[in-house]
């Protein structure tokens, strides 16, 4: 399988200090990839430094055979890479629908057919088109959230903690969304705490340690490893 | 006091001049909204809007009406080359900086308007006009006309915020900065949007203040405090607010004359600005907190 993005080598950090070491990642077209690792392995660092929001003094970063490394967001995103940042990832003082719109700003043209298939995949929304987006729960907040970053079809979705502070009747949907969205063709990236029901659900894992590879492979040898189980996944 | 003299000495000069400080306060708290500093230069700004009419009409011998929307439009443009050139370049560091040079740019714009306009009284028309009566309620056509362009002005501003593409993206900058950038926003777009926006509310705001009593270089000077307190009042980054906030510190000033003399108007507007900052800090609108 060929890869669609692959980060290689990172080092950076932010102003002088390193959070990331020598780290190497790799997404697929249909992939579900999941980031495991302890509190400060650099999980989160890893999925910004894509996004241009780190400094990066080593290595390399490209979608397919572009390297994007060191581009502004706006620039990202035009390539296909959408990102849903694990806290103020909706515009709370705009209608859900409004937020949808803002994720289509770069789409030129009626994306209507956008709009319709992000509705269905979030099918509770469609009813809340005109409701303010920060009045929501959590769960629905979440699935505002990636709704915005679905609206421009990217190639790459990137969910920072998506199932961070949800109960697990939304967790299974976050989850299971994910998947069909995986199945539609999109590449997903995602970080997680919660490392058991990540690898569970994921096709492949990587886990951190100290800004570097540690393990990684497929996600269901990642979970039957005792070693790596005792080590990172909590017993 | 009857209904009649309340309206006519107290509550339509109130509103007039509130309309005057909405529109200079829609301005601090959209550029306070997207760059997230307070602009001190937004009432010499009204001054150089003000007196960019003055000279349309000097000029080009259009009348005060005519020369407004051009005023409006040159003191948009203008706002957009002040930030080019003063403030673009602050941008990544602590906004207090920022504010301060705002200082700067007000003294700067001040002493260019006293160096070409002289540092006398003038005023758009001569003469003195006198008020229509209807039913006993006296009012001015410049009145009548302050009020009805503030009102297509907040009109025409709402429609674009809530249905233009640009705008929402300027409401959106506004509510989540970095989202906005990861949606594909350019903000450096955002930016002059905002200031070619509040430049020409700016305008609008020192020519109805010249128009309804008199230019002079002060004059802009003169109405930032109630122009900030109306800002601050209504919620910082809140337009409905800001509009609701003039309306009141204008309303206000005009009645504190039943209290105190009427020199000491000013007052009412430091008044309403200290009660809100200690009681009510986000405003009546629930703003940003400063």
């Amino acid at each position: 399988m060929t890869a669609l993005l692959t980060m290689k080598n990172l080092r950076g950090g932010y102003g002088d200090s390193d959070i990331l070491f020598d780290l190497s990642i790799e997404v697929a077209k249909g992939e579900i990839v999941a980031i495991v690792g302890p509190n400060g392995a650099g999980k989160s660092t890893a999925m910004k430094s894509i996004f241009g929001l780190l400094d990066i003094r080593a290595g390399s970063i490209a979608i397919g055979e572009t390297d994007i490394t060191g581009w502004a967001p706006n620039r990202i995103v035009k390539a296909g890479i959408c990102y849903v940042p694990q806290v103020k990832n909706i515009f709370s003082e705009m209608t859900v629908h409004e937020n949808f719109e803002m994720g289509a700003f770069l789409r030129k043209g009626d994306y209507s057919a956008a709009l319709d298939r992000v509705y269905n995949l979030f099918p509770d929304l469609r009813t809340k088109q005109k409701a303010t987006a920060g009045r929501l729960s959590g769960g629905q907040r979440q699935m505002v959230a990636m709704g915005r970053a679905l609206m421009l079809d990217p190639q790459v979705l990137l969910l920072d903690e998506p199932t961070a502070g949800l109960s697990p009747k939304y967790m299974e949907q976050i989850f299971q969304i994910s998947r069909d969205v995986r199945d539609s063709g999109v590449a997903i990236l995602l970080v997680e705490q919660h490392a058991k029901q990540a690898l569970a659900f994921a096709d492949r894992g990587y886990v951190l340690a100290a800004g570097r590879n540690r393990h990684e492979g497929p996600a269901s040898e990642l979970l039957a490893d005792r070693h790596i189980a005792e080590m990172f996944l909590g017993g | 006091m009857d209904m009649h003299s309340f309206i006519n000495f107290f509550l339509l000069p109130g509103i007039v001049q509130g309309s005057i400080y909405a529109l200079g306060a829609i301005g601090i708290t959209l550029v306070f909204a997207i760059m997230r500093y307070g602009h001190f230069a937004h009432g010499d700004l009204a001054t150089f809007g003000a007196f960019i009419a003055l000279a349309f009409t000097t000029v080009l011998g259009l009348s005060p009406y005519a020369a407004l929307p051009l005023a409006v439009l040159a003191t948009g443009v203008f706002a957009v080359a002040l930030d080019r050139l003063f403030y673009a370049h602050l941008r990544a560091m602590p906004k207090i900086i920022t504010t301060i040079a705002s200082f700067g740019v007000a003294l700067m714009l001040r002493s260019f308007v006293q160096v070409v306009w002289g540092v006398n009284t003038t005023s758009y028309t001569r003469g003195i006009t006198r008020p229509e009566n209807w039913f006993g309620i006296r009012v001015k056509s410049h009145e009548i006309v302050t009020l009805l362009v503030a009102i297509a002005l907040v009109v025409a501003l709402h429609l674009f915020l809530t249905r233009n593409k640009w705008g929402k993206a300027m409401r959106a900058m506004s509510d989540n900065p970095e989202l906005a950038l990861f949606s594909g926003v350019d903000n450096g777009k955002v930016i002059a949007l905002t200031w070619i926006i509040a430049g020409g509310l700016c305008a609008a705001s020192g020519f109805f203040l010249g128009l309804n009593t008199e230019l002079k270089s002060l004059m802009g000077w003169n109405i930032l405090l109630p122009t900030f307190a109306a800002a601050i009042l209504g919620g910082v980054g809140r337009i409905e607010g800001a509009i609701v906030g003039g309306l009141i510190v204008g309303i206000a000033e005009e009645l504190s004359v039943l209290v105190i003399p009427g020199e000491y108007k000013v007052m009412s507007a430091f008044g309403i600005l200290l009660l809100v900052l200690l009681f009510r800090p986000t405003g009546l609108f629930r703003g940003k907190v400063l």
